[in-house]
């Protein structure tokens, strides 16, 4: 029985391509959008260490950089929107991000509602 | 009793609990459910602590580590596979919090990441070398405690308590939709895994025969177990529901273990955040030297080997190079450039496909009267027993679709 599970799992995984296979680099970068914000809306309040500040823009751009890269197609509409987020400074405004974050969840939403 | 004999419970839930897996899983948990998966947290915690005070009886009474059982109980064959299964998924454990550390050093410093891995994994071979096993247990252990600033990170924010006391009731929340449920079972898995790690009891009951247990130390035993697993659990619910009030609304779903320390930071600014970088710096550090240790005591156990850290290195030698060699091959892991993410979810789903075949020999030992006299499992002790072993085995089946299904809990 636990074969037989594993097999339908592995054939369901395998079955998910293009935007649905997207989705959850889409979340990713999302993610890292919204907590870029939020890291850059305690710094401008001095609540964060200047050192953790730049470690942590390194490895949320990483992060964002890696789901672009592993997109199915980067030309889609939430491939643009990722691309745009990597052209932000490191110490760009939170709202901004927060719009990247926004736009990126409501492509989330769509396609999971697809 | 000396309070300070509690450390070895401490080390081992601290290191266990709130372990690099931990620090992700229970923010993700709470960023992405809410309060939904605490009683999954509760209830794998009354399971730690059933398990970890069995093995610890045993190490008191029989004298027999839970490897010395599995070859005997298992045979040798499934003994074999056992040990094979639990040295890998404790190695890749061990690579994931070597690389915790060099990524918490790196957001502490801001000093490269490989050559923190690299610093720390020397550091760790004279930890291990030098200290005493108490020192070590003494060192990590109380040093961990500043993970308590999560804790009173949740009291600062002041989150809805009586949602917070309704995430204790087992629950699966309504309106999921379909992948959403499958993702709320990934959690309850990985999370049962990440708290019910085997290489806990393994260090747990190696350390109560360094610390040459016996039966009058029953008392310490259960107050260990109890208060040490408990002060850790208390830590990763904390985390969860820190997450679940600054996470889930601002739509962040900690990918990275950074994440966390944000949480002690948005109430208590700078100081907050470096409390909170060294709790988990030292929290990292004794779960790499734990797996380290668990899974050399794993391996010297099984063939029968002289082992222990009460001996000179020279004494157990086989023992001592096992131990060098584990803490190389998890930096070589590190070195290859592997995220430290992907290694915990592969940690989380080995250690589940494991846990039974590792907690069965010594419900068997420890319900056996032969060995265990007067100190053998009550009626209560063997229910729980069971019904955990049941839980774990459930968990165990499912593991592997749901993690495929979700992609680890990724959607």
């Amino acid at each position: 029985m636990l074969r037989a599970a594993c097999i339908l799992a592995l054939l369901l995984a395998g079955c998910s391509k293009g935007p649905e296979a997207d989705l959850q680099y889409i979340q990713q970068a999302r993610s890292a959008a919204a907590e870029w914000a939020l890291v850059n809306e305690q710094a401008s309040q001095g609540k964060l260490t200047d050192t953790y500040v730049a470690s942590m823009h390194q490895w949320l751009r990483d992060e964002i950089r890696s789901s672009s890269m592993t997109l199915t197609d980067p030309d889609t509409r939430y491939g643009l929107e990722i691309h745009a987020l990597l052209q932000q400074p490191d110490d760009a405004v939170p709202e901004e991000l927060r719009a990247h974050a926004d736009k990126l969840k409501q492509f989330e939403d769509d396609l999971e509602s697809a | 009793m000396n309070p300070l004999e509690l450390t070895l419970g401490i080390m081992t839930a601290v290191g266990g609990f709130v372990d690099i897996s931990e620090l992700v899983f229970a923010a993700k948990a709470g960023s992405q459910f809410g309060y939904a998966l605490i009683w999954v947290f509760a209830l794998a915690t009354v399971g730690i602590i059933v398990f970890s005070e069995m093995s610890g009886r045993v190490a008191a009474v029989a004298k027999q580590p839970v490897f010395n059982l599995m070859r005997h109980r298992l045979g040798l064959k499934l003994g074999l596979l056992t040990l094979a299964a639990s040295v890998v998924s404790t190695l890749i454990t061990c690579a994931a919090e070597i690389g915790g550390v060099a990524l918490i050093l790196n957001y502490l410093t801001g000093a490269p990441y490989v050559l923190m891995a690299i610093a720390m994994t020397g550091f760790f071979i004279a930890s291990i070398w030098v200290l005493p096993f108490k020192w070590i247990e003494r060192t990590y252990g109380l040093l961990g405690l500043f993970m308590i600033i999560f804790a009173t990170a949740l009291v600062a924010i002041n989150p809805p308590w009586s949602q917070f006391a309704g995430g204790f009731v087992p629950q699966v929340p309504k309106g999921l939709s379909t992948k959403e449920l499958l993702t709320f079972g990934y959690f309850t898995v990985a999370i049962i895994s990440a708290v019910m790690f085997p290489y806990e009891v393994y260090f747990y009951s190696s350390g109560g025969i360094e610390e040459q247990w016996g039966p009058k130390d029953m008392l310490t035993n259960r107050l260990t177990s109890i208060i040490g697993m408990g002060l850790g659990s208390t830590l990763a619910i904390a985390i969860l529901a820190n997450s679940a009030q600054l996470f889930g609304p601002a739509n962040v779903d900690p990918e990275i273990p950074g994440s966390a320390a944000l949480q002690a930071a948005i109430p208590f600014g700078k100081w907050g955040l470096i409390l909170a970088l060294l709790g988990m710096f030292f929290a990292v550090a004794g779960a790499a030297i734990e797996t380290c240790m668990a899974n050399a005591y794993s391996i010297a156990q099984f063939f029968g080997w002289i082992w222990g850290r009460h001996k000179k290195p020279w004494e157990a030698p086989r023992f001592t190079l096992t131990w060098l060699v584990l803490l190389m091959l998890s930096l070589v892991i590190v070195l290859t450039g592997v995220d430290v993410m992907v290694l915990v979810e592969f940690a989380v789903l080995f250690s589940i496909l494991v846990l039974p075949l590792t907690y069965l020999p010594l419900l068997l030992l420890a319900g056996d009267k032969k060995y265990m006299g007067e100190h053998v499992n009550g009626l209560f002790a063997n229910a729980l027993g069971w019904l955990y072993f049941a839980v774990i085995t459930a968990a165990a089946v499912a593991a592997l679709p749901l993690f495929i299904l979700t992609s680890g809990g990724n959607g």
